[in-house]
């Protein structure tokens, strides 16, 4: 039942959090599922997962301080579809032909470029994507990209264990 | 001479409150058509709520939006609560005020800093506006904070809202956690009159219309959570009597309807239509701020309701400030509401504009049918007026500039697809 999922607000308080994921995409957009579904199981696997509805502003706070941040998105490069991409943003904006969808004008990228601009940006930010096909209302998920999630997934946790004082295992 | 036509047009957007396109065609130096549509992703929910109970009414459609979920809890609550016959006590209104306050702070701020102000200071985006004036682009996240932690008071977190129900709330906030905000709040409320000075002193494109404006109206309050609907054409009703004035047409171009106001045809909802039909409600402060701007009582240049949206941030948080003042905690902090079969209807004063729904219920509470006019659709057929009226005045301008001036005049009404104009291709056509 997705009106029950994320029910509660975030926990306050406890130790800093050094490592998140934020993970883009509509539930009801075909391939734009990546992001929602990858959400839920890295969730599942212990890792943050910060939200910001739509404006990822919001997001400056939250990512603000941490070691790692890990972007997960559909993308579209023309690449066969269930394409895993990764992409290690470093210090540098991230490239444009991995353009992140985004609902408004600042988008996650933008938002990490404001971040960087105003020093409030995550040391490390790696993107992972899968190529995507079908991003029509009510499409189902190519199976090919659903195949490419537990890839994904892992290829996530892999990224967060190298970071020595993750907290998200 | 060869027929010249110069065509501006933009994509289609994705996952936006409403999925807009642009098309500007000039034919031999003349306007020939302009086209604005939007797709209404909110039509869907209609379909979804049908089946549902009046109770989850507010939870499925805060999802319409994620900047303004609260616009939409509180116009699909008002329905229920109307068609249950219940009525809510004056402490959860003014608690419904009150987290209303930080929803417009938030929509407001972010519109008028990071998205609209650029468009006058030529920058490309927030970005790069943050790299020369980092003060005001810390001091606009900081007021959009602000506004946020109203929201998670009240609504127990700031995306989609929980503590939101038909009724009023679940839980609501003592005084000493409201008495908590208070220090920011008044940082808040000075930061925004900075906000009113800064955009205030814009270069604003000479252009005005005579608008038929639309807004709630209140009894000695600038209305916001509840109100009758009036204009500035004499029209003075209640709520459930809109759809008797209000026409929705199809156009050939576009799948969304357009709203039209009968006898009046195109209006405007939003912060130039509430100001004009509700100045004399603003606080001392407010209208202080808005003389120094140098607004008078009424605004028709669409370009300038960058100012107005500043000025009622400052409204926002001063009017949350003087609730919180004489919070009384509701006692519970919900009415009981017992459905009936039969229709509700609500509106309240989305930071974009009045949001409109109607319900029909069963003798169970189950929503038979639902019907939601959002903000950003009622002022589609203005923004097409105002793109004819720009275009016509800047037509010797080269179609880069072209596309901009209309950009910025599509972000003058603050519609979720005016943010993502930023990424769409402009393509502009001479045959």
């Amino acid at each position: 039942m997705h009106l029950l999922r994320d029910a509660l607000p975030a926990p306050r308080g406890g130790a800093a959090l050094k490592s998140a994921a934020v993970c883009l995409g509509s539930p009801f957009r075909g391939d734009d599922a990546v992001g929602p579904e990858a959400a839920e199981r890295l969730r599942a696997a212990g890792v943050p997962v910060l939200d910001c509805a739509d404006e990822p502003t919001r997001l400056l706070d939250g990512w603000d301080g941490l070691d790692t941040l890990i972007v997960v998105d559909a993308v579209s490069t023309g690449a066969l579809a269930g394409t895993l991409h990764r992409v290690d943003a470093g210090s540098g904006p991230l490239p444009r032909d991995l353009r992140l969808a985004s609902t408004h004008a600042l988008g996650v990228a933008d938002a990490l470029e404001l971040g960087r601009t105003l020093g409030r940006a995550p040391r490390r930010v790696v993107v992972l994507g899968i190529e995507g096909k079908a991003f029509g209302m009510g499409d189902p998920m190519t199976p090919a990209v659903t195949q490419a999630l537990d890839a994904l997934v892992h290829a996530a946790l892999a990224e967060l264990a190298e970071e020595p004082c993750t907290s998200a295992r | 001479m060869t027929e010249t036509t110069r065509e501006i047009r933009t994509d289609y957007l994705a996952r936006v409150e409403g999925e807009g396109a642009m098309l500007v065609r000039v034919r031999d130096g003349a306007l020939e058509e302009v086209q604005f549509k939007i797709f209404e992703p909110p039509r869907f929910f209609e379909a979804l709520l049908r089946g549902r109970m009046f109770t989850e009414a507010p939870d499925i459609t805060a999802r319409i939006c994620g900047i303004c979920p609260i616009a939409y809890q509180a116009s699909s609550a008002q329905a229920m609560e109307q068609a249950c016959g219940a009525e809510l006590t004056e402490p959860i209104r003014l608690l419904r005020r009150l987290i209303y306050c930080g929803e417009w702070i938030e929509s407001h701020v972010l519109h008028v800093a990071m998205l609209h102000a650029p468009d006058f200071l030529g920058y490309d985006g927030a970005i790069e506006l943050a790299r020369d004036r980092r003060d005001l682009v810390e001091l606009a996240l900081r007021l959009k904070k602000a506004g946020n932690s109203l929201m998670r008071l009240v609504g127990g977190r700031e995306v989609h809202p929980i503590n939101f129900r038909v009724g009023g709330f679940y839980r609501a906030p003592t005084a000493a956690e409201l008495r908590a905000l208070v220090p920011e709040l008044e940082w808040a409320r000075d930061a925004a009159r900075e906000l009113v000075r800064w955009t205030a002193g814009f270069d604003f494109p000479d252009y005005e219309r005579d608008y038929a404006f639309v807004a709630l109206r209140q009894p000695g309050e600038y209305a916001i959570e509840c109100g009758r609907i009036v204009s500035s054409t004499g029209l003075d009703i209640a709520v459930d009597e809109y759809e008797r004035h209000f026409a929705e047409t199809h156009v050939e171009h576009s799948n969304a309807l357009h709203s039209t106001l009968e006898g009046v045809g195109a209006y405007l909802v939003g912060p130039l239509a509430r100001y004009a039909l509700n100045y004399e409600h603003l606080s001392d402060l407010a209208k202080e701020a808005a003389e120094e701007g140098g607004l008078g009582p009424v605004v028709r240049n669409p370009f300038q309701s960058i100012v107005v949206r500043a000025v009622e941030t400052l409204y926002a948080a001063d009017e949350a400030l003087r609730i919180i003042g004489s919070y009384e905690r509701p006692d519970p902090p919900a009415v009981e509401c017992v459905p009936r079969a039969g229709s509700g209807h609500g509106c309240t004063e989305a930071p974009r504009g009045i949001c409109w729904h109607r319900y029909e219920l069963d003798s169970e509470g189950a929503i038979l049918d639902a019907k939601i006019v959002p903000p950003t659709s009622q002022n589609q057929k203005t923004i097409e007026e105002d793109l004819e009226g720009v275009v016509s005045d800047s037509l010797e301008l080269p179609d880069e500039r072209l596309a901009h001036v209309c950009e910025q005049a599509i972000r003058n009404y603050d519609p979720c697809i005016s943010c993502a104009t930023h990424f769409l291709h402009l393509e502009v056509e001479r045959l």
